[in-house]
């Protein structure tokens, strides 16, 4: 037996902290990262701000002509613009119908009802209002590759994201164990994260080849016609999507296992004497515990896949018609094989704040409440 | 206690089948985990597999797991047809310029932020954070034009310049430092030793852990990185394994180069997945510290 008095934490003295005012030496060791800093993530925020109103020619990058906000014209607008309430409707059904669990969400108190009210709002006006102003008849998209490429990036984050999330916390929880197999498991898992995009795009194009390939082979041993995924605009994108998942499910299996490590054990030891299943301890105790981890790993999940660029751009150019073409491939052609670099800014920034908006959402109201 | 003697054999025989079933349950849980690592790593096999067998077998038969008349021919054709020895060369020296450059300097400002009270600390720390949010990915025309005009692109500094900019390592060494209890700091002051003396004398021979999570990580991410590179380093002889390795694919006859490509592959990502094996609890801390996640 111990004395208590030995299991009490030290008290520390609330003197001053060994933080010595020292503004020159502050400086002098900042000074070398910020100047980089500034320079080459900063300043070009700002020049694509500038760029954006710009007609900038990449041929002759002194060539410049202010056009104020024709590229955003460009990229929202088109001729004979109307609004009406069938258009897209499946899509902006589905975006008004995340309304009622945000107030389901109110009456269990994980948000408040002025965050409620707050996004209630925003997703009237974006999927009920917004998003049936469209181009009537005879009339067009100015540019109607940027609406494709970027309906292409969100249908990608949309199959991608509860896919890998979903992949990487069933294998988290899984090889959650002591063991040198099962640490040799998660090796083996998350190797593929290593590989870079050309090495992921030289196995996974060989693979789904249909004559080449392994799956191919497979699919026909089993008696099935061979499918040529990669050329079919209707695999394509399931195709880059497992390939996608195969490649990043181990990043997202290791957050998640460091956050299984942050869940107290006599939590489960509790709830196994009191008779709870495995099923119940995953919903009761391992769900709620990772709900940190959980809100992390979609964000940057989410934020990644909309960068996606280039599985797409190796495997299949963004064919077949254009199919698997994304924003960021279309920011590149505009910028360097069009030669506008004025216009790929502006949808640069687009792209910047789509990105920052779902962050900024994400963390604003998901978080858990005492962990901001 | 108050149970009868029959009772408690029939509940210990319960008790001893359950776990019995348990066993079971948990081996062939196991057996499961074992099939779908193995499936999951066969494209990766496969890689090294073609690139170990003779171009005019690949022609015939692709599908071999187990390299059929196993050959060095695919990697010596690396090293004697086309560029891939330059590519690979350069992101050798771009990867280690970058991590050595991100380290240090994140080990500066990291140190600054953590340990030193200095005006303008508290605007400059979100301000450095902020930077977080800013995607590589989405910015890359404006910087493309910033190099355009200094005439410096299809040059190592351009290819680094930008990757040493992140803020992510500043984060990781401002978490770890601030973690650092005072007294050993104190220590070194106390002898005299001045802010520089203290910092690469005691402090960075402590951050070591963190130093080489973030090594690791920053390695992996330049290493990998495309769309930056192809951006940038456009003349053949400047691109980088990543960027170089991709022009070839839909270049080459495919099905007849088949065993060279995937050579050149296995060259690509043999400096990655050694590291990996070396380094993999480093890389593993640094994605997890890296992300927020601790």
């Amino acid at each position: 037996m111990t004395a208590i008095s030995q299991d009490q934490p030290k008290v520390k003295p609330k003197g001053p902290p060994n933080l010595t005012q020292s503004t020159g030496a502050g400086w002098s060791f900042l000074v070398p990262f910020l100047v980089i800093y500034v320079i080459f993530l900063i300043y070009p925020v700002i020049q694509a701000v500038i760029m954006g109103f710009f007609d900038w020619d990449f041929l002759d990058i002194s060539d410049r002509t202010f056009i104020g906000l024709k590229n955003y014209g460009r990229m929202f607008w088109g001729t004979e613009m109307t609004w009406d309430a069938q258009h897209l409707w499946a899509w902006r059904l589905v975006g008004l119908a995340v309304i009622p669990f945000l107030w389901r969400a109110v009456g269990r108190r994980s948000l408040t009802r002025g965050s409620a009210i707050g996004l209630t709002i925003m997703l009237v006006v974006l999927f009920g209002v917004t998003m049936g102003v469209h181009p009537g008849e005879g009339g067009r998209w100015y540019d109607s590759q940027f609406w494709s490429s970027f309906g292409n990036t969100v249908l990608f984050v949309i199959m991608s994201t509860p896919l890998i999330v979903g992949l990487g916390l069933a294998l988290a929880v899984a090889l959650n164990r002591p063991g040198r197999l099962v640490a040799i498991l998660r090796t083996m898992f998350f190797a593929p994260y290593v590989l870079s995009v050309a090495v992921l795009t030289l196995i996974w194009a060989f693979l789904l080849s249909p004559s080449l390939g392994l799956i191919g082979s497979l699919w026909e041993s089993i008696g099935l016609e061979p499918v040529n995924w990669l050329n079919s605009s209707t695999w394509a994108m399931p195709a880059i999507v497992v390939t996608t998942l195969w490649w990043t499910v181990g990043f997202n299996l290791v957050l998640f296992l460091a956050g299984l490590q942050d869940i107290d054990r006599s939590q489960y030891e509790a709830a196994e004497l009191d008779g709870a299943g495995t099923w119940a301890q995953f919903r009761f105790i391992t769900i709620p515990g990772l709900r940190r981890t959980t809100l992390l790993v979609v964000t940057l999940q989410i934020i990644a896949s909309f960068q996606i660029f280039g599985q797409v751009f190796i495997m299949t150019r963004g064919g077949p018609n254009g199919a698997t073409r994304v924003s960021i491939q279309h920011i590149f052609e505009s910028g360097f094989r069009d030669f506008e670099l004025g216009y790929a800014s502006a949808m640069s920034l687009f792209l910047f704040v789509v990105m920052v908006s779902i962050s900024f959402l994400q963390f604003k109201y998901f978080e858990p409440e005492g962990t901001a | 206690m108050t149970m009868t003697g029959s009772k408690a054999n029939r509940s210990a025989e319960a008790l001893e089948r359950a776990s019995r079933a348990h066993q079971i349950r948990r081996r062939l849980f196991i057996g499961f985990l074992v099939v779908a690592a193995i499936v999951w790593i066969v494209p990766l096999v496969w890689m090294f597999s073609l690139s170990l067998t003779p171009n005019e077998i690949l022609q015939r038969d692709t599908t071999s797991l187990l390299p059929r008349e196993p050959t060095l021919g695919n990697f010596s054709d690396v090293f004697s047809v086309g560029l891939t020895p330059r590519w690979f060369l350069n992101s050798v020296v771009v990867t280690t310029v970058t991590t050595i450059f991100t380290l240090i300097l994140s080990a500066m400002a990291g140190y600054a932020f953590a340990r030193i009270d200095f005006r303008g600390k508290k605007i400059m720390y979100p301000f450095v954070l902020a930077g977080l949010m800013v995607p590589k990915e989405a910015m890359f025309v404006p910087l493309f034009l910033m190099f355009a005009e200094f005439g410096q692109h299809n040059t190592y500094h351009a290819l680094a310049l930008p990757r040493i900019a992140a803020p992510l390592g500043v984060f990781i060494m401002t978490q770890f430092f601030a973690a650092i209890p005072d007294e050993l700091e104190e220590a070194a002051r106390v002898d005299g030793a001045g802010r520089w003396r203290t910092f690469i004398s005691v402090m960075m021979p402590m951050a070591a852990p963190a130093l080489t999570a973030l090594a690791i990580f920053t390695f992996v991410l330049t290493w990998n990185d495309y769309l930056w590179p192809l951006v940038s380093a456009t003349q053949r002889e400047m691109f980088t394994i990543t960027t170089g390795l991709a022009s070839l694919q839909g270049n080459f006859a495919q099905a007849t180069e088949l065993g060279a490509l995937m050579a050149r592959g296995v060259l690509a990502s043999l400096p990655l997945l050694i590291l990996f094996v070396v380094f993999q609890r480093q890389l593993i801390r640094g994605i997890s510290i890296g992300s927020g996640g601790k």
